[in-house]
């Protein structure tokens, strides 16, 4: 059965966000541990940008829901469950050494650059305005983490192995980008979303070509692990357990 | 043991196009490039930036009035490169920073410097630095969008944002928080 565009748009709206804030989060857990100063402020400010770009997604589901944006996102981030939770497990892994959380993040911003640039011309309004206004600031993330897989590759032998392995663990995962549910199929009909299996050839086309560039091999492997958006892996449990401590601790606290 | 800190890189900033480039600090990064992609992160977080420089350390010449009054002029000598561009910073005051004054051309950093004594006497400068125009690596036009823009729609980084003032006040007028002194 179709389901309903409200509902597919509404699923994909949440599966955004989630995505976008549950890396935030494993991003943001670099701050005071990153390898030098000056990259912890810069990476500390992307994983803000994430956020930021999670609380679009979340504010424009909160408007299709007839919700108040705030207290609805505090609300879906903060006390909810990880079973309830529709992020792929990609962005859940835990941040790993320096080489990993740089090319899951790079990886992802490949992504979810090509995915806004089609999103700028969605049938939605209010999808578009939200894409027109994220990409800008993609662009710059691509800049930076693409900067750091060349010179992870190109660096030495220990940063470009690192690097490699990092890349052969999150390439299975990086499949789960590209994973449509049944529901989204709707969405792409009606030109509100892009078709991830043209998304995914453009990903495949520029990232092979850099990680080339930087020394590196993208794995040939396709199989991806499947996406199920409601199945996860234990590292959510214990990432929402930090994330939604405080939150927890006094629910009726105002920011 | 060898030093595995990265080279150090100055950042300039340009406010508004109305305004010159002007030293805000620096930061280390490993080359050029990655140099301005930091000095974005880390100077540029509120929305006052329309482009940014960054110069190697070592690539700086630097010369204070003290040094220019003493009998032996530092520095002398030639490359043997041929005339190449120098930018020319200058810092009026002690507690000033260097802001960017023009563009200079001449065989070595200590020519730079005469030339810019002679181009740009006024106001009289307390430290000049001369950088080889080449050796600088600048933002682009184009650049704008992704490196400045998205900081205007950031309003949470600004300390006013969060109005604790104003909640301090509310909190002590219902006797939850105790007043300044006490």
């Amino acid at each position: 059965m179709t389901p309903h565009p409200d509902q597919a748009l509404s699923d994909w709206l949440l599966a955004s966000a989630d995505d976008e804030m549950v890396l935030a989060h494993r991003d943001s857990e670099w701050t005071g541990h990153a390898p030098i100063l000056e990259e912890d402020i810069a990476f500390a400010n992307l994983a803000l940008d994430e956020m930021g770009h999670a609380s679009l997604w979340f504010g424009a589901l909160a408007e299709l829901r007839g919700e108040d944006r705030a207290e609805y996102t505090d609300r879906l981030v903060f006390f909810r469950s990880a079973q309830e939770f529709r992020n792929i497990q990609m962005v859940e892994l835990p941040r790993g050494d320096w080489a990993f959380s740089m090319v899951r993040q790079y990886l992802f911003d490949e992504a979810e650059l090509l995915r806004l640039a089609r999103l700028a011309h969605s049938q939605s309004e209010p999808i578009a305005q939200i894409a027109v206004k994220v990409q800008k600031e993609e662009i710059y993330h691509v800049r930076h983490t693409h900067a750091w897989i060349r010179r992870l590759g190109l660096g030495t032998e220990e940063s470009r192995q690192r690097c490699q392995a990092a890349l052969d663990e999150l390439w299975p995962f990086a499949q789960q980008l590209f994973s449509t549910e049944e529901g989204a199929k709707v969405l792409v009909r009606d030109g509100i979303v892009p078709d991830p299996t043209e998304v995914r050839l453009a990903w495949e086309g520029v990232v092979g070509k850099n990680l080339t560039e930087s020394g590196l091999m993208a794995p040939t492997a396709h199989e991806g692990v499947p996406l199920r958006r409601d199945e996860h892996t234990p590292h959510l449990t214990s990432l929402l357990a930090e994330m939604q401590s405080v939150a927890r601790t006094e629910p009726s606290a105002v920011w | 043991m060898s030093d595995t800190q990265w080279p150090r890189f100055e950042v300039f900033k340009q406010d508004s196009h109305a305004d010159r480039h002007a030293g805000v600090g620096s930061v280390h990064a490993p080359d050029g490039e990655m140099a301005l992609l930091i000095a974005r992160d880390v100077f540029v977080r509120r929305p006052d930036c329309v482009s940014l420089w960054v110069a190697p350390a070592q690539r700086i010449s630097s010369f204070t009035v003290q040094q220019l009054a003493s009998a032996a002029p530092p520095l002398r000598g030639s490359h043997g490169r041929g005339p190449e561009s120098f930018e020319v910073f200058k810092k009026v005051h002690h507690k000033g920073v260097h802001t960017h004054v023009g563009q200079v051309t001449a065989e070595t950093p200590f020519d730079a410097l005469r030339a810019a004594c002679q181009d740009f006497a006024e106001p009289p400068a307390h430290v000049w630095w001369l950088v080889p125009s080449a050796s600088l690596v600048r933002s682009e036009p184009a650049d704008s969008d992704s490196f400045f823009e998205p900081a205007l729609h950031k309003p949470f980084r600004d300390q006013a944002f969060y109005r604790i003032q104003t909640l301090l006040r509310r909190l002590k007028k219902a006797g939850l928080a105790q007043k300044d002194g006490e």
